[in-house]
């Protein structure tokens, strides 16, 4: 006799958290189910060197909603967010630091430039009030073209007011912002080289394109929305790390009555009649569920779990042509002491917060073109952290753990290629040649590592073609194309069979929107049908 | 000049005319400014050698909107057009090539040894392409609409557009939708496995750009091009008889004929205001000419620094000087002693375009050359041979031949264009010797327009051929700047009817036809 749960939830990693506390709070009868022995997904917290304890995938936090931490009380269940201070860009014998006091940051870009130093007190005002503008639309479900229906759009007209209401300039922004490259983006701004590279990094993180690629700047903008505590553009690291989040999501859920079962494969969604009645697990456990929600990306929800005669033919086309393609690795080190800068030596406040691998846009887009053609960059964008300057509890005293953020790592190698040990071993070296550039004595710290290609992370986290954002933030596949074309509303095919994860409107990164939104869309559909009935 | 004119059109290139034409006729008295000794902006060719007809900068002009040919009554003027069966012949390093034919069941067959999948998928890939340019020639026609309106979204439902879009059913909407920020190489990709077919349709998508293939927004550029024409997947192949020189002649008359007045070698230096309104024009000589009525085809960085900055005000400046025109297209001529002898190219198959960018990472490498300021060592190349269709452009026996060279980006970095001249007619000639081996003995003359000339000769800033870059960012209701769209620029009386205004660059005559439509409306 199979067990009967209200909703199964398929991936234990923050949005199928979310999702499930969501629906529990809602009355409902929840079942989460984790692959692995951890629960996470991609925000997870591993000790993979004995004393060490590494943010595998994600690193830092900055687009977790606020109204998730307030509606399910997440610090109530240990979530603390350590703030992460300024970002230094190392160079040949210099460098460029910016940190979150103001003033400071002026001073330094003084030194730089007189005109990018002013036009940095309008820039900053001007992307947060884009950001303000814009997050309203990570909260709507979006409408669906194809139909134009005055209805359809209904979510949008405040939108579309909002937009009319707002001032010229910033509507020219908003365009610019959702057509342009960064680079060109940022050019209309500043001529300071190792500024814009800096700034335009942030416009690349985790899609397959350079700084100058067109659409770039929406990313841009994405990491401008990022908020902690309600103020604009902080990043911070979760004490405990990333896994933390996912552990104190756990813990809201928990508590709302929700079941989480790791160690736990789900093998296939059952369906009768084109509906969604269940999953069956490896071991051939069957599970009943009103609604099976699925926290993966599109192809493995619809291609790997799904019988294929269930599928119209169109629309596993639409499946399987949506792109994917991981650009990104990790290299994470267990150090047993602090390296130094050779540009700015010394053991200072410039460690605690981003190391950026950003010299100049013509860095990243030489490293973008080695990717293109199907090669790890020869020297990548690195984005690095060291939390334990912040958070000393993840290494033993006195040592520490070095967060790399590696791009571009590219899923499809030339000729065929496919990742192997070999060729991880080859990048991950030279990812410590690279750091090796700027911090010379950092081999002579390094007690222990972990790098990790994209075929790592689509091994470990399931995340297709290692795409941390469970499929591109290119412009034709946000918002009402997001996870498929015609189904942007977390509804599928298969009748009581959703969707929840990044592969949903708004996306990827530590968010949480998309598991919550399809939760309160099920939910109000849900009341809609008994109503009817 | 004589008091009684009442509007201005600068500039005499194919927009240009077409405005002045379509004022006279709705009873404007027109003069057109022109700073060149000749009419016909970038469709006025060159001799490369006695004897060698070729075009202008664009070399094909099946773009020229039919209603255009109509209103202006241009066969009247002697213009007529010839378009050969063949669209586009893509010469591969392998020596084979691949031949996309007006039909494309013809294109499908001839893939059909080389792959099945690519043979089934490219008729049903053309009708896609046809089906959503054929909702862009709608949004071609539209004049943008205005951001501050009562409502965009009812703006944009109210022109036909919404309707158009519509009639193409909820699963071509949604195509349309998510192909036209799409990079053209994701197009061709998900649908074709043969490089071969690939790499020739990516060149469509970066063609006059300085865009890569993998850039968002160039499958835009490649489904604009084919929008209100039957380009279809393999684009159009459609001649001038007589060469471009015969359009430019055949608009210069029909617009003399409507009693347009046309003064070359008058190069207008100044846009004068007067608070909100446009007063007049000023000439290299000091000439003033007063008029209600400018209508500049100049491209909209020009035109906004013919203005007086104090009344552009410093944002707006801003702004505009911020308008994106990176020129990276050279061109080439060629006076040949005899065909050349591509791969797999009986004449018949060489009479449409022929074009070198055997595959997207060849596309994409030779774009990649932008990016660093230098000129690609393996460009994309378009070629076309009007002699082909049209033997009176050349002596007997001898042809003509035109090259679409790119990357060749305006801003070098190191190096500047006096030097890389004869370099890009070295590169022009080994590439094409690679893929028509001879090449290079058959050639009697080289010319090269670099894009330094283009800035320079035709007074296209940064030598961009399209004015402004066809980029998702200089798009419709933003081309060339947001608030700026409807051809109103920037004051009363002033506007923008060349390929910096919607719908853009090439020889449609759309802007021109747009502002004009607009212009009327407004007075």
């Amino acid at each position: 006799m199979a067990k009967r749960y209200d909703a199964v939830v398929i991936g234990g990693g923050h949005n199928g958290l979310v999702n499930a506390a969501y629906l529990a709070r809602a009355g409902l009868k929840v079942l989460v189910l984790e692959r692995r022995h951890l629960l996470g997904g991609a925000t997870l917290t591993e000790e993979i060197v004995p004393g060490f304890r590494f943010s595998v995938f994600s690193y830092v936090v900055s687009l977790l909603r606020p109204e998730i931490i307030r509606e399910l009380q997440l610090p109530k269940h240990g979530l603390e967010i350590l703030p992460l201070d300024g970002t230094i860009t190392p160079l040949d014998d210099d460098y460029l630091w910016r940190v979150n006091d103001h003033g400071a940051t002026v001073r330094e870009l003084r030194r730089w430039s007189l005109n990018d130093a002013e036009a940095y007190e309008e820039y900053g005002p001007l992307m947060a009030e884009m950001g303000r503008f814009i997050k309203p639309i990570l909260s709507v479900p979006p409408p669906d073209p194809g139909r134009l229906s005055p209805g359809e759009w209904m979510p949008l007209t405040p939108l579309a007011k909002r937009f009319r209401n707002l001032p010229k300039r910033l509507q020219t922004t908003f365009i610019q912002l959702m057509t342009m490259s960064a680079a060109d983006f940022l050019d209309q701004w500043f001529e300071t080289e190792p500024l814009k590279a800096t700034m335009s990094a942030s416009g690349i993180i985790g899609t397959f394109q350079g700084p100058r690629s067109p659409g770039t700047a929406y990313v841009l903008l994405h990491h401008y929305m990022g908020e902690i505590d309600g103020a604009f553009r902080a990043w911070g690291i979760p004490r405990g790390g990333t896994g933390a989040i996912a552990y104190a999501i756990a813990g809201a859920a928990l508590a709302e009555g929700v079941e989480i079962r790791t160690e736990a494969p789900v093998a296939r969604i059952r369906t009768q009649g084109g509906r969604a009645t269940g999953v069956v697990l490896d071991s051939g456990e069957e599970i009943d569920a009103g609604v099976v929600m699925s926290s993966l990306d599109s192809r493995w929800t619809f291609i790997t779990l799904l019988d294929d005669s269930v599928l119209d033919p169109a629309f596993k086309a639409e499946v399987l042509r949506y792109k994917y393609r991981g650009s990104s690795g990790k290299v994470n080190l267990a150090l047993d002491g602090l390296p130094e800068l050779a540009c700015k030596p010394g053991k200072g406040e410039w460690l605690r917060g981003a190391i950026s691998f950003s010299p100049s846009i013509d860095y990243i887009e030489h490293a973008y073109d080695d990717a293109k053609y199907g090669q790890p960059s020869a020297r990548p964008y690195i984005d690095m952290i060291i939390p334990t300057l912040v958070d000393p509890s993840m290494a033993p005293p006195g040592n520490h753990v070095m967060s790399c953020f590696i791009q571009y790592a590219p899923y499809h190698l030339a000729d065929g290629e496919v990742w192997d040990d070999a060729k991880r071993e080859a990048f991950g070296q030279n990812v410590i040649d690279t750091i090796e550039e700027r911090f010379p004595d950092i081999r002579r710290h390094i007690v222990g590592h972990q790098f990790v290609t994209p075929k790592d992370i689509e091994d470990i986290t399931g995340l297709s073609e290692g795409n941390i954002f469970q499929g591109e933030l290119s412009l034709e596949q946000l918002f009402f194309n997001r996870p498929v074309p015609g189904w942007s509303r977390y509804r599928t095919p298969v009748r009581d069979l959703w969707m929840c994860g990044s592969a949903t409107h708004p996306g990827g990164g530590i968010m949480g929107a998309p598991g919550r939104i399809s939760a309160l869309e099920y939910l109000k559909e849900k009341r809609k049908g008994r109503r009817a009935a | 000049m004589a008091k009684t004119i009442d509007t201005v059109v600068i500039g005499a290139g194919h927009n240009g005319l077409i405005a002045a034409a379509s004022l006279a006729r709705a009873g404007r008295r027109v003069v057109v400014l022109e700073r060149a000794e000749r009419p016909g902006g970038i469709l006025r060719g060159s001799q490369p050698a006695p004897g060698f007809r070729a075009p202008g900068l664009i070399h094909t002009v099946g773009r020229l909107r039919s209603s255009v040919m109509k209103d202006l009554r241009l066969e009247r003027f002697g213009y007529s057009t010839v378009a050969p069966a063949v669209r586009m012949h893509a010469p591969i390093p392998d020596g084979s090539a691949t031949t996309f034919w007006a039909d494309a069941a013809r294109t499908a067959e001839e893939l059909r040894p080389r792959s099945v999948r690519d043979a089934e998928a490219f008729v049903g890939f053309d009708q896609r392409m046809r089906a959503i340019a054929s909702f862009l020639a709608y949004v071609q026609v539209a004049i943008p609409p205005d951001p501050r309106s009562p409502s965009l979204a009812d703006a944009i439902m109210g022109l036909r557009l919404g309707k158009a879009f519509r009639d193409l059913g909820a699963k071509t909407g949604r195509e349309a939708i998510r192909a036209l920020p799409m990079a053209v190489a994701d197009l061709v990709q998900e649908v074709f496995e043969l490089e071969s077919v690939r790499g020739p349709l990516c060149t469509r998508g970066v063609l006059y750009t300085a865009m890569g293939a993998w850039a968002t927004g160039t499958a835009q550029v490649l489904l604009n091009d084919s929008a209100g024409t039957d380009g279809g997947a393999a684009g159009t192949a459609v001649f001038a008889r007589g060469g471009t020189d015969a359009l430019a002649d055949a608009l210069e008359a029909a617009a003399t004929a409507r009693g347009v007045q046309l003064r070359t070698q008058h190069d207008v230096v100044a846009i004068r205001t007067r608070g909100d309104r446009v007063q007049g024009v000023t000439l290299a000589d000091g000439a003033e000419v007063d008029v209600p009525l400018v209508v500049s085809t100049a491209d909209p960085k020009r035109t906004m620094r013919l203005l007086d900055p104090a009344e552009v005000g410093p944002t707006m400046h801003w702004r505009g000087e911020n308008i994106r025109q990176p020129g990276a297209t050279a061109r080439v001529n060629f006076a040949l002693g005899d065909l050349p002898a591509f791969h797999g190219g009986d004449p018949e198959r060489l009479a449409g375009r022929i074009v070198i960018g055997p595959s997207i990472d060849d596309v994409e490498r030779a774009m990649d050359a932008v990016k660093y300021g230098r000129v690609s060592e393996e460009p994309v190349l378009e070629a076309t041979i009007p002699s082909l269709t049209d033997p009176s452009l050349a002596p007997e026996g001898k042809h003509v031949m035109s090259v679409v060279f790119q990357a060749a980006p305006l801003r070098l970095r190191g190096g500047d264009w006096a030097d890389e001249r004869e370099h890009v007619g070295e590169i022009a000639i080994k590439t094409l010797e690679r893929y028509a081996p001879g090449f290079g003995e058959l050639v009697e003359a080289c010319e090269v327009v670099t894009p330094l000339d283009m800035e320079e000769r035709y007074a296209l800033t940064g030598g961009h051929l399209y004015h402004a870059e066809l980029g998702l960012d200089q798009f419709f209701a933003w081309r060339p700047m947001l608030g700026e769209a409807r051809y109103r620029f920037l004051f009363d009386g002033l506007y923008l009817a060349g390929s910096g205004a919607h719908p853009g660059g090439g020889i449609t005559g759309g802007p021109g036809t747009n502002a004009v439509r607009k212009i009327l409306k407004d007075l």
